[in-house]
């Protein structure tokens, strides 16, 4: 269980977080909702201990081998192979380098064992962040903006991804600023804004709450049904 | 362990592929041989481990202070640093994988050094024992500068400064006396003085390079503490 209670973080006089509160429970996919500057990626460096807060209590029921991490920024080697970058975390937790094939097939870049970080798009850079964030198989799995800048083919292969790591028991806590992600991921949200949490609970409660429940054209879908495009 | 042996294996690869790191490695030898070669050979008012001397103190105290600072810093950029604390791997980890591989390099191209310089015997051995610890200091100051640093950028701001200081400090010696007592506490001095006199007696200058070697340790620990990586 992810856990944060009365969490509070200041920048110099400036409060980024301000007596935040939430629980992710065992198992789900727990979304952190807000714009650019609302706190979001402070949270994750928080519950993964690269800051600390001024204030309150906070836990993930992981210890740090149990979790996953894909960053905001990518963290890859960039002279580096695919394989060769996940070969690094496999030497680490001490796991048999097959590993790395199978997380780099599970990702959909089977063909990219050999090739550089540098040499890849950005899509297929945040598929490699995300096949290294769960190589191990961590108990926690921390998803920093998962799919900010992806063509939603590749968006909805990563989702799809995501789904699958869920269904494998893992606790997913990600980070987005798309609301359409959100209610598709999340069994549960919390929206924040200016550092605090705002509203929390099931997309489709808060959705309720709200009066917010409404039929939308799917864009997405209509994209990927004309075109075909999947990941592979 | 297990941690060491990845990022040895993660730095060795990327050496071999990092261009502006890896040729420091060749230049300052190359340099070294031909000075030696065509200078100090040719003329016989020079010691024949005259260019030897100054440029593997430049290399200790610049190429490597440099390669450790431009390899760290990238990793803190990229937040490949980030992702190897979240994994579990120490400060001490971290640096005896890297620093490893760059220390490597370096024995290699101190060798190289002593044998443009002609050294043999003893005193070949007691080239590459000062040489040797004056890279270690290298990597633990260029590690700090990495750590320290937002980015390559503001790395270098800070790093090649220092490292010039170290690096032509015991060139600026053989020309000042004061001078020469102020940077008698430096590595770089010391390792040059051994270079020009390898006959000299050695346990005052790896006295010095060892406390200069504590100092820079307590800098790393003191850095990857301060930036929250430990």
């Amino acid at each position: 269980m992810i856990e944060m209670r009365n969490i509070v973080k200041r920048f110099g006089t400036q409060t980024v977080l301000n007596d935040v509160n939430f629980t992710a429970r065992d198992g789900e996919i727990f979304g952190l909702l807000g714009p650019s500057g609302a706190g979001k990626t402070t949270i994750i460096n928080i519950l993964t201990r690269q800051l600390y807060a001024d204030g309150g209590s906070h836990s993930t029921g992981a210890e740090p081998f149990e979790t996953g991490l894909m960053l905001d920024q990518d963290g890859l080697y960039a002279r580096l192979t695919c394989a060769e970058n996940l070969n690094v975390v496999a030497d680490i937790y001490g796991m048999p380098r097959k590993k790395s094939i199978e997380a780099l097939q599970s990702v959909g870049l089977g063909d990219a064992v050999k090739k550089t970080v540098q040499a890849l798009s950005w899509g297929m850079r945040q598929r490699l962040a995300l096949a290294r964030a769960i190589l191990h198989e961590p108990k926690v799995l921390f998803l920093d903006e998962p799919t900010s800048g992806l063509d939603p083919a590749t968006a909805r292969g990563i989702h799809q991804l995501i789904l699958n790591l869920k269904e494998k028991g893992a606790t997913v806590f990600l980070t987005t600023h798309n609301m359409d992600e959100a209610v598709k991921l999340c069994d549960r949200v919390a929206l924040l804004h200016k550092g605090k949490i705002v509203e929390n609970g099931a997309p489709s409660e808060i959705c309720e709450r709200h009066g917010a429940v409404k039929t939308v054209p799917d864009l997405e879908s209509v994209f990927i049904k004309l075109t075909g495009a999947v990941l592979e | 362990m297990r941690s060491v042996k990845a990022m040895f294996v993660k730095q060795t690869l990327d050496m071999f592929r990092n261009w502006p790191v890896l040729i420091q490695y060749v230049v300052y030898p190359a340099v070294a041989f031909v000075f030696t070669v065509l200078v100090a050979k040719a003329d016989e008012t020079i010691a024949d481990t005259m260019f030897v001397a100054m440029f593997s103190s430049i290399f200790a105290g610049m190429a490597l202070v440099f390669s450790a600072m431009a390899v760290i810093a990238e990793d803190r950029e990229t937040k490949s640093l980030r992702f190897l604390v979240m994994a579990g791997v120490k400060p001490h980890e971290y640096l005896i994988g890297v620093g490893g591989v760059i220390f490597l390099f370096g024995l290699g191209v101190s060798v190289v050094f002593a044998l443009i310089g002609g050294y043999s015997g003893a005193e070949f051995f007691k080239f590459l024992l000062v040489m040797v610890l004056g890279s270690a200091a290298s990597i633990l100051l260029g590690a700090s500068i990495g750590i320290l640093s937002k980015n390559q950028q503001s790395a270098s701001a800070v790093g090649i400064p220092v490292s010039m200081v170290l690096g032509f400090a015991p060139m600026v010696t053989m020309f000042n006396e004061t001078a020469k007592q102020i940077f008698d506490i430096f590595y770089t001095q010391q390792v040059n003085v051994v270079a020009n006199d390898v006959s000299t007696d050695i346990a005052r200058p790896v006295l010095i390079i060892l406390a200069n070697i504590a100092a820079l340790a307590a800098l790393f620990a003191a850095a990857y503490r301060k930036k929250r990586l430990g």
